[in-house]
C-alpha cells in the first residue's frame, strides 16, 4: 500500500486546475545548479542588487535607491524637461483627477506574486518614485522574507504620507486595491485613502491609444506602457522581462536564495516608473499649453476628450477644431472622430451654422465609419428641416441615415423623421 | 411568526370523506403490500408546550417579539436561544413549520442590540433561501432599531453587485450567504472583512442535512478555514444550526464543525393530527411488471381532494413531471380562461417575481394547489395547507418527511400520500411502509478528510494565511500535505526558525474547487440548434455516461441529441430534437481490490459477515456503447456502439464474495448462474442506495462473475464502490449495514410480483437472463440459511 505522501503526490498530481498554469518560461526547481550562490546569499542579495538592508522586528527587507540625473534621457526626453518644479507637483492635473495639488507626485508601481488579489497575492516590490529639483528619485522596497511585509509597509506609508498625490498606470483596478489589501492584512491604515490619484492608464487611453502613426491601416489599439513608451517618448527597451514571468522569477528567488532573476525584474520595475513619471509629465504639458500643445490630431483630440469630460467647454472646442485642421486624409478614421466631436461641441455651443459645416465634412470623408455618417446625416437632416429650412435636402439626408442605420431604435426614429419630412413636403406641394 | 389559521371543522370533515373514500374504509395499522393502498397511518395530534423567554434574551428583543403576538416561546424555542445565548453549539432538528427562524434570529439580533460591533454569518444551501430569509430579518432589525444606520443586514452571493460589495463588507451585522461564495468571495479576502471576521459572534447554518456526501465534505473544509481565520483574528463564532430530521444530526453538526454540540429536538409547536397513505399503482402487465403511470395516479388522488376544496402540494420528482402535472390538474379544475389561476407549477427556473407572487397566493389561499419539484421543500414560506401528494419517492426518508410537513396545520387535520412510480426505491418503500414508518431516518454521511477535497481545501487555506509549522489541519498530517505541495512548487517553507509556509503560485486557488463535486473538471454542453449557447454541464466522471455521441441528453423536459462529443476539449455539442426515447449508456466496469481494511480469512456462507469486504479499489471503466429506451414502457428500442477512452479512479468499495460452496450449489448452467449475480448486482444497487442516503451517481457497482466452476474456481463478485475519486464515505458504513443489505435486497425481490425479473427488482428481463431473478433469490437464500455443514455435504 502506498504511503500518505505517495498518495498525495498523486492526488495533487491529477488535481490539474488548481496548480500554476505553464509560466511562460520553465521554473527552475529548487535545488538546481546555480543555488550554490554563497555561504551568505542575504549580504549578497544587497550586493547583487546595489540596496542596502533595513530590518523591522528581526526581518529583513532590501531597499534600493537609484538617482536619475536632470540629464538622463529616457527615450527623446530629458528627465530635467519633464520635471514639474516647485514642491513636485502638477496642479493643472487636476482636470484628470480632482483634488490634485501642486504638492509632490508619487510614481507608484508595484511588482506581484499574481494577478488575482486575495490574501494570498503579495507585492514583493513596491516602487516609489518622485521629481526632487531638476532630478527624478526612485526607491524600491523589496520584500526578501515574508515575514519582513509590516515594516516594508510601515515604511512605504511614511513615504506615501508626504506625498499630495499618486500616479499609477492602471493602479484604480490593480494596484492600490492590492496594496491596500496588503495594509488591511496587517491592520495597517493604508495612506493611499483619499489621497488624489492620476491612473494614467486612463488618460493614456484618451490620448494615445490606437497608435499615433497616420499609418492609415488598422492601428493596434493596445494601451500596454511599453508601447505607449515607446510611441510617445520613443524609448524602447532591450531585454524586458515579460510581465508573465515575474512571479515565477520570484518564487525562484524565494526557494533558492539566488537574487539574479530579480536584477531584470527591479530594472523593469524602475523603466516602468521612469515612462509613468514622463508620460504624466507630458500630459501636464499638454493641459499647461492646451491645442497648441498637442502634437498630433490624435493627441489633440484626445486633449479635447479630457477637457471635455472635466467640462471645460470651450478648451474642448479649441482641442477638437485643432486635431480637425491637423488630421489628413490618410487616417480616416482619426479625421472623422475630430470632426465629429468637433460638430458636436459647435452644436453645444449652439452655433449651428459652423456645426452644420463640420457635419459635412464628416460626410464628407472618403472611408467615414458608417455609424459617425450616420449621425451626421441624421444631425444634417435635423438642421436642414429646423434651422435652414431646406426640406428637400432634409428628407435626402434623412434618406441616407435610414440606409446607413444600424439599430432598430435609431431606424424607428429616423423613419419617423421622414414620414413627416415626406408629408411637409406633400403638404408644401399642394401650395 | 407563522400565520396562525382558523381551525375549521368542514375542513377536517371534507378531509375524512376523501380519505376513507380513497382507502375504502381502510383503518390505521395494518399493511397491505399488494393493495392499492398499501398502508394508511394516523399521527396524532400533538398539543403545543411553552417556555418563558430565556433569561439571557435582550429586552429590546421581547419588546418586538410580542409587539408580534409572541408572549412566550415554544420549549424548543427557547431551550435553543438559551444555548446560542450561552455560547454553546446547538444544532436544532425540528419539523417544518416549528419556528425554527426565531432560534437563531432571537440571540443574534440580542447580540447585536447589547453589543453593536457583534457580527453574525449565515449560510443557506441555495440563494433563493437566504433571499427568503432577508425579508424577515430585515422586518425584524427595522422593528428593533428603525434609524438608518441601525442593525444591517444584507445577502452577499454571487448576484451582489460590485459596487454595493464595499459597503455590504463595512454595514452589515447580519451578511446572508452560502458556503460557495464564503469559499470563493469572502475567505480569500478576509482582509477587506476584518470587521467581520473581528466581531464574528453567530454563525449559523441552515438546512445542515444538505451537506452530506461530497458537499458536505467540503463544508467541513470550508468550516475549518472560516475557524482558521476567526482565530487568526481573535474571534471564537458560536454555531447555530438547523436541520429536517435525519438520523444523526448531531453527530452531522459535530462532524461539520468539529466542535460538540447541544442537540434540540423536542418539538414544542402543536400539530394536528395528520394522516399518511401510501399509493402503489395497480399493475397492468404483470408478466413485464409494469404499472399503470404514477402521474395518472397522482392526478386522481389530487383531483379528490380539490374537488373538496382543500389546499395541496404536488411534489413532483422532476421539472418534466412537474409541468405534466400541472398541465393535468389545470385541465381538470382551472375556471374559465382569464378567471385567476387556482393550479400553479413552480420550481427552479421560474422567475422570483413570479415565485414571491405564487408564494403569496399560496399564503392568501387563491391559489388552491401548486405542482413543485423539491424547490418548496426548504424553508420557503407558503403557509400551511392541508394535504400533500407526492408523486414518486423523494428518495430519503428525511426529504419525505419534510415534503410531507408542507401540509399540516397547528390545529385540525391534514393528510400526506405518496404515489409510487415503478422506480426500485419507490417500490420497495410502499411495499415495506414499515421501513418508512419505523426506521430511522438515513445517515448523513461525510469524509472531509478525502484526500482530493483536502489538498484543495489546504491550498486554499494556505493562500488565506500561511500555515504555521505545528498547526493542525484535519485528521491527516497537513505538514505532510503542504510538503508535497512545495515538490509541487504551491508552497515554500521559509528558513526561519519558526519557519511557515507561504503560497507561492499566481494561481487563486478557490476558483478552481467547486464544492459541490470532486473534480473541478467538467464538460460544458452546447446547444447548436440557434447558435451556440452552453445549456449545461456535467462532471467529468459521468461525461463519457451521459454526453457521448447520439446521446440523448434532457435539459427542463427538452430532448437534446449529442452531435459530437469533444472529449479533449471538454464539450459536447447537442442539438435539439423530438424523438420519444432517451439513451442508457453501456459501460465496462472493472474493479480491482487494491487493499482489504476489513474481509474475512475465508468467505464462508455460515457467518453471512464473512461474505463482505470494505477496502480500496482501482476502479476502470468505459463506455462501449448505449441502448435507446423508450419513454413510458422503457422498451429497448436500438442500440450503439462506442469507442471512448477509459477512466479510472482510485476510490474505496464495499464488496460482497459469493462463496464457490454457494455457486456449487446452485443447480443451474453457468450462464444463468452468472445472470443471478448480474440480477442481484441490480437489485443491491438500489436497496444500497436506499440505506445510503445517496444519489443514484453517488455509487456504481461491478461484478465480476468469477470464471467457469471447473477451470479457475474463483468466487464471483459483487462491488459497489463510491463514484468519487478517493472515495467519500460511503463503503464502511455499507459494509456495517452489510446484513441488513443482504435483508433488504431479498425483501425487495421477493416482494416483487413479476416472473423473471423487471424494472424494479434484478432489472429487466431483456438485461439479463430468464433466470435471473430466480438464481438471484437462490443465492440470497443460500447466503442467509445455508451453513458449511449443509455446503459441503
Amino acid at each position: 500500500m502506498s504511503t500518505l505522501a505517495e498518495r498525495l503526490r498523486g492526488v495533487v498530481r491529477s488535481g490539474g486546475s488548481a496548480s500554476p498554469g505553464p509560466p511562460c518560461v520553465p521554473v527552475r526547481r529548487p535545488g538546481a545548479a546555480e543555488a550554490e550562490e554563497g555561504p551568505d546569499p542575504a549580504g549578497g542579495l544587497a550586493a547583487l542588487l546595489d540596496g542596502e538592508w533595513r530590518e523591522s522586528s528581526g526581518q529583513r527587507y532590501l531597499v534600493i535607491d537609484r538617482t536619475y540625473p536632470p540629464g538622463h534621457r529616457h527615450g527623446r526626453i530629458a528627465v530635467a524637461d519633464a520635471a514639474p518644479g516647485g514642491e513636485g507637483g502638477w496642479p493643472v492635473l487636476s482636470v484628470v483627477a480632482a483634488g490634485v495639488g501642486p504638492g509632490r507626485m508619487l510614481f507608484f508601481d508595484l511588482e506581484t506574486t499574481g494577478l488575482a488579489g486575495g490574501a494570498g497575492t503579495c507585492a514583493f516590490l513596491v516602487g516609489c518614485g518622485w521629481f526632487d529639483g531638476p532630478a527624478f528619485r526612485i526607491r524600491q522596497f523589496l520584500l526578501a522574507r515574508y515575514g519582513a511585509e509590516r515594516g516594508l509597509l510601515d515604511e512605504v506609508a511614511a513615504l506615501a504620507r508626504g506625498a499630495g498625490a499618486v500616479a499609477t498606470y492602471n493602479g484604480k483596478t490593480f494596484d492600490l486595491p492590492l496594496i491596500e489589501t496588503r495594509f488591511l492584512f496587517h491592520r495597517m491604515d493604508t495612506p493611499f485613502a483619499g489621497m488624489p490619484h492620476v491612473d494614467m492608464l486612463h488618460v493614456a487611453r484618451r490620448l494615445w491609444s490606437g497608435g499615433l502613426e497616420p499609418t492609415g491601416a488598422d492601428t493596434a489599439t493596445s494601451c500596454r506602457l511599453a508601447e505607449i513608451e515607446q510611441s510617445v517618448l520613443g524609448h524602447v527597451r532591450a531585454g524586458d522581462v515579460p510581465g508573465c514571468e515575474i512571479p515565477s522569477r520570484y518564487f525562484q528567488y524565494v526557494r533558492s536564495g539566488d537574487g539574479r532573476p530579480l536584477a531584470a525584474v527591479l530594472e523593469h520595475n524602475r523603466l516602468d516608473l521612469l515612462s509613468l513619471a514622463l508620460l504624466t509629465a507630458r500630459t501636464a504639458g499638454l493641459l499647461d499649453g492646451g491645442a497648441e500643445a498637442a502634437g498630433s490630431a490624435r493627441e489633440a483630440l484626445g486633449l479635447g476628450r479630457l477637457y471635455r469630460r472635466d467640462g471645460r467647454a470651450r478648451e474642448a472646442e479649441a482641442s477638437f477644431a485643432r486635431a480637425a485642421a491637423m488630421t489628413s486624409e490618410a487616417d480616416a478614421q482619426t479625421a472623422a472622430a475630430a470632426w465629429h466631436a468637433y460638430a458636436t461641441s459647435l452644436r453645444h455651443a449652439r452655433r449651428y451654422e459652423e456645426a452644420a459645416a463640420a457635419w459635412s465634412r464628416v460626410m464628407g470623408l472618403r472611408a467615414c465609419p458608417p455609424r459617425l455618417a450616420q449621425e451626421a446625416s441624421e444631425a444634417l437632416a435635423v438642421h436642414h428641416e429646423h434651422r435652414d429650412i431646406n426640406l428637400r435636402r432634409a428628407r435626402d439626408l434623412a434618406r441616407q441615415a435610414l440606409e446607413l442605420t444600424g439599430s432598430p431604435g435609431r431606424a424607428h426614429a429616423v423613419r419617423r423623421r421622414l414620414a413627416r419630412l415626406e408629408r411637409r413636403l406633400a403638404a408644401a406641394d399642394l401650395f | 411568526m407563522l400565520p396562525v389559521r382558523r381551525t375549521d371543522p368542514a375542513h377536517d370533515t371534507a378531509l375524512q370523506t376523501v380519505l376513507d373514500r380513497l382507502t375504502g374504509g381502510l383503518q390505521g395499522g395494518q399493511d397491505t403490500p399488494d393493495g392499492w393502498i398499501t398502508a394508511r397511518r394516523v399521527l396524532p395530534a400533538r398539543a403545543a408546550r411553552y417556555a418563558p423567554f430565556p433569561a439571557g434574551l435582550d429586552e429590546s428583543v421581547r419588546d418586538v417579539l410580542r409587539a408580534r403576538g409572541i408572549d412566550q416561546l415554544y420549549a424548543h424555542q427557547a431551550l435553543a436561544v438559551a444555548h446560542a445565548l450561552e455560547r454553546r453549539h446547538v444544532i436544532i432538528t425540528t419539523p417544518t413549520a416549528s419556528g425554527k427562524t426565531l432560534c437563531y434570529n432571537a440571540p443574534v439580533l440580542s447580540a447585536i442590540r447589547r453589543d453593536p460591533s457583534a457580527r453574525a454569518l449565515y449560510l443557506f444551501p441555495t440563494k433563493a433561501l437566504a433571499q427568503d430569509q432577508l425579508a424577515e430579518l430585515h422586518a425584524l432589525a427595522e422593528l428593533l432599531s428603525p434609524d438608518t444606520d441601525g442593525i444591517g443586514v444584507f445577502t452577499y452571493d454571487g448576484d451582489t453587485p460590485q459596487d454595493a460589495r464595499r459597503a455590504i463588507r463595512g454595514r452589515a451585522h447580519v451578511v446572508l450567504s452560502n458556503p460557495d461564495m464564503l469559499h470563493s468571495g469572502v475567505l480569500p479576502h478576509h482582509p477587506r472583512w476584518a470587521k467581520l471576521f473581528d466581531n464574528l459572534r453567530y454563525v449559523v447554518i441552515d438546512e445542515l442535512h444538505a451537506y452530506r456526501g461530497v458537499f458536505g465534505s467540503h463544508l467541513t473544509n470550508v468550516l475549518r478555514r472560516l475557524r482558521r481565520i476567526c482565530r487568526h483574528y481573535g474571534s471564537s463564532p458560536t454555531f447555530i444550526c438547523s436541520s429536517a430530521t435525519i438520523a444523526n444530526p448531531r453527530e452531522l453538526a459535530e462532524a461539520l464543525v468539529e466542535e460538540p454540540f447541544e442537540l434540540v429536538s423536542e418539538n414544542g409547536a402543536p400539530c394536528g393530527e395528520k394522516a399518511f397513505l401510501f399509493v402503489n399503482p395497480p399493475v397492468v402487465n404483470r408478466q413485464l411488471g409494469i404499472r399503470r403511470s404514477y402521474l395518472a395516479e397522482t392526478r386522481r388522488v389530487a383531483g379528490e381532494f380539490l374537488k373538496r376544496g382543500l389546499q395541496l402540494i404536488v411534489f413532483a420528482q422532476s421539472r418534466l413531471a412537474t409541468e405534466i402535472l400541472t398541465t393535468y390538474l389545470k385541465d381538470d379544475f382551472e375556471g374559465p380562461a382569464g378567471a385567476r389561476e387556482r393550479i400553479r407549477g413552480y420550481r427552479g427556473g421560474y422567475l422570483p417575481q413570479r415565485r414571491r407572487e405564487i408564494e403569496r397566493e399560496l399564503r392568501e389561499g387563491s391559489v388552491r394547489a401548486v405542482v413543485s419539484t423539491s424547490a418548496l421543500e426548504l424553508g420557503i414560506d407558503i403557509g400551511a395547507l392541508d394535504v400533500c401528494v407526492l408523486a414518486g419517492y423523494p428518495g430519503t426518508i428525511a426529504a419525505t418527511w419534510q415534503r410531507a410537513g408542507r401540509a399540516g396545520r397547528r390545529s385540525g387535520r391534514s393528510a400526506a400520500v405518496l404515489v409510487a412510480s415503478s422506480a426500485p426505491i419507490d417500490q420497495f418503500v410502499v411495499r415495506h411502509p414499515a421501513y418508512f414508518f419505523d426506521a430511522s431516518p438515513e445517515h448523513a454521511l461525510i469524509n472531509p478528510d478525502n484526500l482530493h477535497i483536502l489538498v484543495d481545501h489546504v491550498k486554499c487555506a494556505a493562500f488565506e494565511l500561511p500555515f504555521t509549522a505545528s498547526e493542525p489541519y484535519g485528521r491527516h498530517d497537513v505538514q505532510e500535505v503542504l510538503g508535497v505541495l512545495a515538490e509541487h512548487g504551491l508552497v515554500h517553507r521559509t528558513g526561519d526558525a519558526d519557519g511557515t509556509w507561504q503560497w507561492t503560485s499566481e494561481s487563486y486557488p478557490a476558483d478552481a474547487v467547486s464544492l459541490r463535486s470532486i473534480s473541478s473538471d467538467n464538460f460544458v454542453v452546447v446547444d447548436t440548434t440557434r447558435g451556440s449557447d452552453v445549456i449545461g454541464e456535467t462532471s467529468f466522471t459521468s461525461g463519457p455516461a451521459t454526453l457521448h455521441d447520439k446521446a440523448i441528453y434532457l435539459v427542463e423536459g427538452r430532448l437534446y441529441q449529442v452531435e459530437r462529443l469533444d472529449f479533449e476539449g471538454r464539450k459536447a455539442f447537442v442539438r435539439e430534437i423530438d424523438c420519444d426515447y432517451y439513451t442508457d449508456a453501456i459501460t465496462y466496469t472493472k474493479v480491482q481490490v487494491l487493499e482489504t481494511c476489513e474481509a474475512p480469512d475465508a468467505p464462508d456462507a455460515a457467518d453471512p459477515a464473512t461474505t463482505a469486504s470494505h477496502g480500496e479499489v482501482h476502479v476502470s471503466s468505459r463506455v462501449v456503447g448505449f441502448k435507446k429506451i423508450k419513454f413510458y414502457t422503457n422498451e429497448n428500442v436500438g442500440s450503439g456502439e462506442l469507442d471512448l477512452p477509459e477512466q479510472q479512479m482510485h476510490t474505496t468499495a464495499y464488496w460482497l464474495t459469493v462463496p464457490l460452496g454457494v455457486m456449487a450449489a446452485l443447480p443451474y448452467a453457468a450462464d444463468d448462474r452468472r445472470d443471478g449475480i448480474v440480477g442481484l448486482s441490480f437489485a443491491m444497487r438500489q436497496v444500497a442506495q436506499l440505506l445510503l442516503m445517496c444519489d443514484r451517481h453517488d455509487i456504481g457497482i461491478s461484478v465480476e462473475a468469477g470464471s467457469d466452476a471447473e477451470t479457475h474456481m474463483q468466487e464471483p463478485r459483487v462491488f459497489i464502490y463510491d463514484n468519487y475519486p478517493g472515495g467519500i464515505g460511503f463503503s464502511a458504513p455499507l459494509y456495517a449495514m452489510h446484513a441488513d443489505l443482504i435483508a433488504r435486497t431479498r425483501g425487495l425481490i421477493a416482494g416483487c410480483a413479476c416472473e423473471h425479473g423487471c424494472p424494479t427488482c434484478v432489472g429487466p428481463v431483456g438485461n439479463t437472463g430468464p433466470l435471473a431473478k430466480t438464481v438471484a433469490m437462490r443465492i440470497l437464500d443460500l447466503l442467509g440459511t445455508t451453513t458449511a455443514e449443509q455446503l459441503s455435504a
